[in-house]
């Protein structure tokens, strides 16, 4: 039995509903001698503002029981060597591309997102409004319903291309903020992006961590970031890209039946280099298993 | 600009290796040998290899490793290791039989430098092992090898008489307690020999402040110095940037753009 996989992720066709999460495969190159990028649904890049940012001192990370720690703080090259070195190499590829857009004010976000429609590789955005590493923007936007309307609003104007608004676990009630930007233009919603933490070298009496605090991702966060998805599929009626501790086919199973039309695998890709391809694999045996024709079946499908 | 796969030296494999021997050396060093496919013999000396330690429960990075040496002909590959938390005490649990998953080999190693006649390589500690094959080609390359190392203890003075026998030359040491050569720090010793002769090279692993410290020496001295930096890391093969160095250059990956720095092009 062939088990169709192809899912429509607000307007993107992904062949599988797998993607990288965004800051832990850069554009996928670092990753092409263990996977072949064009077999995912979608490469999600790392996270990219208008000219670059050098990001947080080191130590940046912290292994933490069943996760870790991170502060990278969105080190990026700026948009430009986006366009021109990393798009054009997932496209030679035939990858599908979702460009991951930060800023650290409005503007920044829109002529990130100007910027990016010149390019023609892109084949939509996911807006980062909930990177916790940043001082200004980031997550500053994302617990702000005004903040987060006026983001998606502006970058809904510049662009057709499908608008994914990438949430954070980081606030009191995610419905209000996925609502928001449901309102404002948003296509679907990804989530969750890292929870705030903190780790600490009792020896040292130091945070092992050069900024103190940093985002929690890995499977312990899993069972956190299932429930923001059910939370948020019971809420909004646009699709869900779900992620947190994603590690193998059934993790994946999972968010798509608390309602994620596709998923991304972030840090498991530090474990084991070609995650991604075993998620697909995984989804697919769950599928012929159990006798799911369809992938599209599953979202949602939680009794 | 440059164009993505144009940097890209060797490929990273990843393979099941079957730990031959593990054994204790000292209360805090332990040598693994490691059976492994095609690993060894792409080993390039300075290179790291990027172990999954099984059993590890919660705890969910690999953990890096340098190569300390090879023997490729029984697809072998040794590393040296110190006991320093969860994970290393974990290595010394297993034995022969047992499988770790390995990626490797990774990262830009030593370079030996065009010019280069007469080396010294300094390694501090577990430092020692890293150096190793760079000692080897540079011997095999007619190039004049001399090697400093420096340990807490008698004991810990592990690859000693590995280098001994490389060079056939006894290896001056320092010992912190004094149990062995020279009773204080391997920078003295430093000192000492670009006193006695003039290098042209020198290669230093160990410690970060031992590293320091050398580099203030050999800097100042106008030696080309390159050495080899130890950075928490996440991916291992350049994607997530938790291991970047300041360099002159801006901000590079120690996984793959290191671990091995000009020594002056790093902003301390
Ligand atoms: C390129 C490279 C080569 C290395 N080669 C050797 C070697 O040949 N022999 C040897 O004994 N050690 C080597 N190390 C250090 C070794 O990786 C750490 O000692 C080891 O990861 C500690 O793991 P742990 O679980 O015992 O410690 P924990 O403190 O429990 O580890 C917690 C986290 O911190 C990281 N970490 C802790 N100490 C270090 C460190 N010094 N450098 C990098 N990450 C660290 C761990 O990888 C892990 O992610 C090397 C490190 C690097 C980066
Ligand atoms: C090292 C690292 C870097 C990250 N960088 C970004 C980023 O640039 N933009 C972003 O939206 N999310 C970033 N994230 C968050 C992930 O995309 C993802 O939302 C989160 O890690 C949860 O998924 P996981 O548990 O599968 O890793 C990063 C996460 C990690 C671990
Ligand atoms: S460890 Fe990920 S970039 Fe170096």
């Amino acid at each position: 039995m062939a088990v169709n996989l192809e899912v429509n992720l607000g307007g993107l066709i992904m062949k599988n509903p797998v993607t990288c999460a965004s800051g832990t495969f850069a554009s996928g190159h670092e990753y092409a001698d263990f996977v072949d990028v064009a077999r995912l649904g979608a490469v999600t890049t790392k996270g990219v503002s208008l000219n670059g940012w050098t990001g947080n001192p080191t130590p940046r990370i912290a292994e933490t029981p069943s996760g870790m720690l991170n502060s990278i703080g969105l080190q990026n090259p700026g948009v430009q060597t986006l366009m021109e070195r990393d798009v054009p190499w997932l496209k030679e590829q035939n990858a599908t591309v979702i460009v991951n857009v930060s800023g650290h004010s409005l503007t920044e976000y829109v002529q990130v997102v100007e910027a990016l429609e010149t390019c023609d590789g892109v084949d939509a955005y996911e807006i980062n409004i909930s990177c916790p590493n940043v001082d200004s923007g980031g997550l500053t936007f994302g617990t702000d319903p005004e903040a987060v309307n006026a983001v998606v609003s502006e970058c809904r104007k510049r662009t057709k291309r499908p608008l994914i608004v990438k949430l954070t676990p980081n606030v009191t009630d995610i419905t209000v903020i996925a609502k928001t930007a449901e309102a404002a233009g948003a296509d679907a919603l990804s989530l969750i992006n890292t929870l705030l933490g903190m780790a600490i070298d009792p020896y040292k009496r130091t945070t092992i961590l050069a900024r103190k605090v940093g985002g929690l991702s890995g499977p312990a966060v899993k069972p956190v970031a299932l429930r923001l998805v059910w939370e948020t599929h019971n809420a909004v009626s646009i699709p869900l890209l779900g992620m947190g501790g994603i590690t193998n086919g059934l993790d994946a199973v999972e968010f798509m039946l608390a309602g994620a039309t596709a998923v991304a695998v972030g840090t498991a890709n530090f474990m084991n280099p070609h995650a991604t391809i075993d998620v697909i694999e995984g989804i697919t045996s769950y599928c012929e298993e159990q006798g799911v024709q369809d992938v599209n079946e599953l979202i949602g499908a939680l009794k | 600009m440059e164009r993505l796969g144009d940097s890209k030296m060797t490929c990273v494999l990843e393979r099941k290796a079957q730990i031959k021997t593990n054994k204790h050396l000292t209360d805090h060093l332990y040598v693994m040998e490691l059976i492994v496919e095609d690993i060894p013999s792409l080993v390039l000396p300075g290179q790291f290899v990027h172990v999954q330690i099984p059993g590890m429960e919660g705890h969910i990075l690999r953990r890096p490793f340098s190569v300390y040496h090879t023997k490729q002909s029984e697809n072998k590959l040794t590393i040296l290791y110190q006991i320093v938390g969860f994970g290393t005490q974990k290595m010394t649990t297993l034995g022969a039989g047992d499988t770790v998953d390995v990626m490797g080999p990774i990262g830009h190693g030593w370079t030996i430098p065009a010019t280069c006649q007469s080396a010294l390589l300094v390694g501090g500690g577990v430092g020692a092992a890293p150096l190793y094959m760079h000692a080897q080609e540079l011997y095999k390359a007619d190039v004049s090898v001399d090697v400093v190392l420096g340990a807490q203890t008698e004991a810990a003075l592990v690859c000693k008489d590995r280098y001994e026998a490389l060079l056939g030359q006894s290896v001056p040491c320092s010992t912190d307690d004094g149990t062995y050569g020279y009773h204080g720090f391997c920078t003295d010793l430093v000192s000492k020999s670009l006193d006695k002769r003039s290098y042209d090279y020198v290669a230093c692993c160990g410690p970060e402040p031992m590293i320091k410290a050398v580099c203030a020496i050999t800097l100042d001295r106008g030696i080309p110095t390159f050495v080899s930096l130890e950075k928490r890391m996440a991916c291992g093969i350049g994607a997530c940037l938790s291991c970047v160095v300041e360099t002159t250059n801006g901000l590079k990956r120690s996984c793959v753009d290191g671990p091995v720095f000009n020594a002056s092009e790093v902003i301390w």
